[in-house]
């Protein structure tokens, strides 16, 4: 189902005389653990041989940035026995290029790190073509801006789930599942203030698990652009699939998952 | 029945005095009148629709009948026969040209076995100085001890540790789903049209039941049968209304009051084609047909609505209709029909995505009471009550025709609710009383369309690889219908107070109640929003089951000029719901699948000093209380949810402090303070952070582990009434400051990416700074 803006509103409501501040809080600190960014994505019509898996640990919280997880060693493994070795080639990203993808088939991702394994398993998820973009304007609060549409079919009668992504000045994503459109042709809604008319968008759709799905969705909301207040819902760590198996109590984050993508540009009328 | 013949034939060698106590200006009936036989040493309370029923022997005697805010009426009754006899009491206010000093605070009654009781007069809270003038119910039992709320700009309140959805708010007796407008800033009670208000947080008698933690029973007045009457008044915020008068002189009466809010209110400035507003309409009607019948309707209908480029538009409130008929069954046995209808509507319209959203509760009550004066010593309380609810959770429709969205409803679920009740106040001698009773309650859940089922009846599961829980994917589903039973509970649910008093001025009182709710707020939210559905209890949702025990010292000083309540409470939950880690819960067709049965438990000490008569009025209220909640696992290998530990709820407050004053310096002019000092609300800070799919995603400390900074603020106002001049014109003016001192008081904290710089950053939320007010009221 499309985000409610149920936050936004109260948000409006509040801003009105509401007051927000940067303070100063003291934090505690809690160890570092490991962090995995493994999406393996295979756009329509192309080999999918070049993959990259980037591994990074958590930092303090008010840190500029996260340290690179060096010197592991990383492994996907197909279904069929086949077995792919990335390599770290620049601190903490992990490359191969002979990766041979195929939809629906089953992966093992390996990591040692630390003298610690990791795993995970999924399936490569196939998704629907991006068929084209509508515009028209009366999005945002001043019903102003220009707003797109990308449109794609969803196929009847299996669940299906989407990852988007949206380049334009910065990378935005959403995500959505079929609940409601299952069977129809659906979109994918975009506005941004500054569109203008001769800027470029690019829309990515990506097909994603449930779990995955899931696993964003509680992300999305954890990563605190919703403005916090009283309708703020309760903060929690959000464990991906990826299992320690040596050490189950020093799990990581992140997530191993396979996707089909689709590309469409657009340029604004 | 045949145990209740005996004790009324048993009782037969008094005669029976009844009547109603009336206000002698408007015929308005007055709730808990004391009635006073000082040569007997006894006495009565007029019930809440002012009716009173005493037995007396043969002869002359003196009646001393007083009611704050009137006159005390003191009188001669010669009694031979059975006899009925209304009173009129005089409102004080009416002698404003002698110095008047009598309070409107409810004074402490020492030997009744009432306790956890908090009474406030309408009078008192419109003095209250509030955020924008407005006058607030609910915000001003905010300042009552034991009584809290998720902070400011929340919706509803907190009493003892509870959560809001375990509060049962009675308007004329008709249940409220959502007491609040905007998402809480202000409550939906226009309180121009309230007569009393009267808060249970413990001792709670059998007569109530459905909800664990409070009952606030709020009474509408009738109208005023003797002549036509406005008042109104002139805010920041809204403008109200309300009128009422005879429509057959001394009999009948009608009462329409109408509230609103300015449209664009908080948009306006933004200069864009936004709104938000809300507004409500009271109504009332009331006909006394004879000594022994009197009917009353009554109505309440307030929509909040927003409305944002026409392409967001939600709408909310409730709607609310009462039939009652008071009927004296003997000339010592009150009995009261009610015929209740109410409905909350939650309905969104979403243009820019093509479809329409609507939710709601719907139920009809039906609901007999009797109370019954067996004797000078003992009153029973008997009744039945019966609801039927229907739920609808949500349905969506397209809004155009070429909408990429299907049309979807979410499964209607549908129950029954019966309860029958027995409490006798009894009392046993000089110094003892006590209130006992017993409610036997039932819930029934109908069929339903759809409903899922699950592998082991589990509907969460526990997945071992990750430590985390997981919605279970159903194996099936059944249809039953909604005219067959599904499940069935029942609960016996004890209570029992008992009050001993040393002397006139100082009692010990002690009380139990055992209380079960089957209705649950879903909502994981630390401030409920109008969203939130309410879901009732079934196959995979057990009903909530409380335990409160509360011990109390009370004590009046100097003739009554000061009282002083000490209270301890503990209190116990079962069956709590408790929500897992990213539990999604709007649109949630299967809310089963994320949800887990927890405990819940909160303890403190409740400290109530007044000073209730003099130029200077007021009261100190202090808490010290902890309000905690946990779920552990269901088997060894489950974690629980956070790790099954106990963990503070979202408005557990441990300190908390607030005086209220007022200083009449003339006729003319009243002053007004509030000062509050909390201890800030739990909150998770988080302890690291990383990078995922270009988030920033913050790692966090275990649930509510953290607490926001204290909340303080002082509060002054002034009420100025001016002369008389001429006719019936009566008018007042309300000067108020909220926040004198700018306290940024913290609404939350949150952490989040600069966009900028995009470096983390923590970022305090602060709702009210200092905001003055003025409103005008006038009356004629």
């Amino acid at each position: 189902m499309q985000n409610l803006k149920i936050s936004m509103l109260m948000l409006i409501l509040f801003s009105i005389y509401s007051c927000e501040e940067v303070v100063d809080v003291d934090l505690e600190e809690s160890e570092p653990r490991l962090v995995v960014e493994a999406s393996i994505l295979w756009k329509k019509e192309s080999t999918g041989n070049f993959q990259i898996i980037k591994l990074t640990t958590t930092a303090p919280f008010f840190a500029d940035s996260t340290p690179p997880a060096e010197e592991a060693q990383v492994s996907v493994k197909s279904e069929n026995g086949i077995l792919y070795v990335f390599e770290e080639l620049e601190p903490g990203f992990y490359i191969n290029d002979v990766f041979e993808p195929e939809l629906n088939r089953s992966y093992d991702l390996e990591i040692i790190y630390k003298d610690e394994v990791y795993t995970a398993t999924e399936s490569l998820m196939p998704v629907s073509s991006l068929e084209y973009v509508e515009q028209s304007t009366g999005g945002g609060f001043g019903g102003e801006d220009i707003e797109l549409r990308a449109y794609y079919n969803d196929p009847p009668d299996v669940e299906n789930y989407y990852f988007f992504r949206f380049l334009f000045e910065d990378l935005s994503i959403q995500i959505s599942e079929d609940e409601f459109t299952d069977g129809n042709l659906t979109f994918a809604y975009f506005s941004n203030e500054d569109l203008v008319p001769g800027e470029d968008v690019e829309f990515e759709i990506q097909g994603i698990s449930k779990r995955f799905y899931e696993y964003m969705f509680i992300l999305r909301s954890q990563a605190g652009t919703n403005g916090g207040g009283p309708f703020q819902t309760q903060p929690t760590t959000v464990r991906g699939n990826i299992i320690n198996t040596t050490n189950p109590e020093n799990f990581a984050f992140g997530y191993f998952r396979l996707s089909e993508t689709d590309f469409l540009s657009y340029t604004i009328q | 029945m045949f145990l209740l013949f005996f004790l009324v034939s048993n009782a037969q060698d008094k005669l029976v005095l009844n009547g109603v106590v009336k206000d002698a200006s408007s015929n308005e009936t007055l709730y808990g009148v004391n009635i006073l036989l000082p040569t007997l040493n006894t006495g009565t309370v007029t019930n809440e629709y002012g009716f009173y029923s005493i037995r007396l022997p043969n002869g002359t005697h003196q009646l001393k009948i007083s009611y704050l805010g009137y006159q005390e009426l003191v009188t001669e009754v010669t009694i031979e026969e059975n006899k009925t006899l209304n009173f009129d009491l005089t409102p004080t206010s009416e002698y404003l040209d002698e110095v008047v000093l009598t309070e409107d605070i409810e004074r402490l009654n020492i030997k009744k076995p009432e306790m956890s009781v908090n009474k406030l007069d309408i009078n008192t809270i419109q003095k209250l100085p509030v955020v924008f003038g407005e006058v607030d119910v609910v915000k001003s039992l905010l300042l009552l001890p034991g009584v809290s709320n998720a902070g400011e700009g929340s919706s509803g309140f907190n009493v003892r540790g509870g959560a809001v959805d375990q509060n049962l708010i009675l308007l004329d007796e008709a249940t409220i789903y959502n007491a609040s407008h905007l998402f809480g800033l202000f409550s939906v009670f226009n309180p121009d049209a309230i007569k009393n208000l009267k808060l249970y947080k413990g001792g709670i008698p059998a007569k109530y039941g459905g909800r664990v933690s409070s009952v606030l029973e709020i009474y509408q007045k009738d109208g005023n049968s003797k002549k036509f009457e406005a008042n109104g008044g002139i805010g920041v915020i809204s403008s109200r209304l309300l009128a009422q008068g005879p429509i057959i002189k001394d009999k009948g009466s009608f009462l329409i009051g109408g509230r609103s809010s300015y449209a664009h209110l908080f948009l306006k400035l933004t200069d864009n084609p936004n709104s938000a507003y809300f507004y409500d309409l009271n109504t009332k009607l009331s006909y006394r047909i004879d000594k022994s019948n009197s009917i009353l309707f009554s109505g309440y209908f307030g929509r909040d609505v927003f409305n944002i480029n026409e392409s967001f538009k939600n709408t909310y409130g409730n709607a609310v209709f009462n039939l009652r008929w008071n009927h004296v069954l003997t000339n010592n046995i009150f009995t009261n029909l009610s015929v209740i209808y109410s409905d909350y509507y939650y309905g969104l319209t979403l243009d820019f995505v093509e479809f329409n959203w609507n939710s709601g509760i719907k139920n009809l009550n039906l609901k007999y009471d009797f109370s019954h004066y067996l004797n000078e010593n003992i009153n029973f309380d008997y009744g039945v009550h019966s609801t039927y609810y229907e739920f609808n959770p949500g349905e969506i429709e397209p809004s155009t025709e070429s909408s990429g969205i299907n049309s979807f409803n979410l499964t209607k679920k549908y129950a029954f609710e019966n309860a029958v009740y027995f409490s006798v106040e009894h009392k046993i001698s000089e110094n003892f009383s006590t209130e006992y009773g017993l409610r036997y309650s039932t819930f029934l859940r109908l069929g339903q369309k759809e409903l899922n089922l699950y592998e082991n009846d589990q509907a969460v599961i526990f997945n071992e690889d990750f430590g985390i829980y997981e919605e279970s994917n159903p194996i099936g589903s059944k249809e039953l219908s909604k005219n067959r039973i599904e499940r069935s509970f029942g609960n016996l649910e004890p209570r029992l107070a008992i009050a001993y008093s040393f002397n006139d001025f100082q009692s010990v009182k002690a009380s139990y109640n055992r209380m079960s709710q089957y209705l649950h707020l879903i909502t994981n939210t630390s401030s409920p929003t109008p969203l939130d559905i309410w879901a009732p209890s079934g196959k995979y949702i057990k009903p909530q089951l409380l335990d409160q025990v509360a011990l109390g010292y009370f004590q009046n000083f100097n003739n009554e000029k000061y009282s002083l309540e000490l209270e301890g409470f503990y209190k116990f939950i079962n069956k709590r719901l408790d929500y897992i880690d990213g539990a999604n819960l709007v649109a949630n067709n299967a809310i089963e699948q994320v949800i887990l049965p927890g405990t819940a438990r909160a303890y403190g000490l409740e400290l109530l000093l007044r000073k209730n008569t003099g130029r200077f009025t007021g009261w100190l209220a202090y808490t010290l209380s902890r309000s905690e909640q946990r779920t552990p696992g269901r088997t060894p290998e489950e974690s629980g949810i956070n790790n099954g530990n106990w963990y503070s709820t979202g408005y557990d407050k441990p300190h908390d402090i607030s005086f209220t004053g007022s200083y009449e310096i003339s006729e003319k002019w009243q002053l007004n303070t509030n000062f509050v000092y909390q201890t800030g609300l739990p909150t998770t800070y988080p302890t690291g952070q990383y990078r995922f799919e270009n988030l920033n995603i913050p790692v966090y400390s275990p649930r509510n582990s953290n607490r926001l900074p204290a909340y303080h603020r002082l509060d002054i106002s002034a009420t100025y009434v001016p002369k008389r001049k001429s006719g019936n014109f009566e008018s007042s003016w309300n000067f108020g400051i909220y926040n004198v001192y700018n306290r940024m008081n913290a609404v939350s904290l949150s952490f989040r990416k600069n966009e900028d710089s995009g470096n983390n950053e923590a970022v305090r939320l602060s709702l009210f700074g200092i905001i003055p007010s003025v409103t005008y009221n006038f009356k004629f």
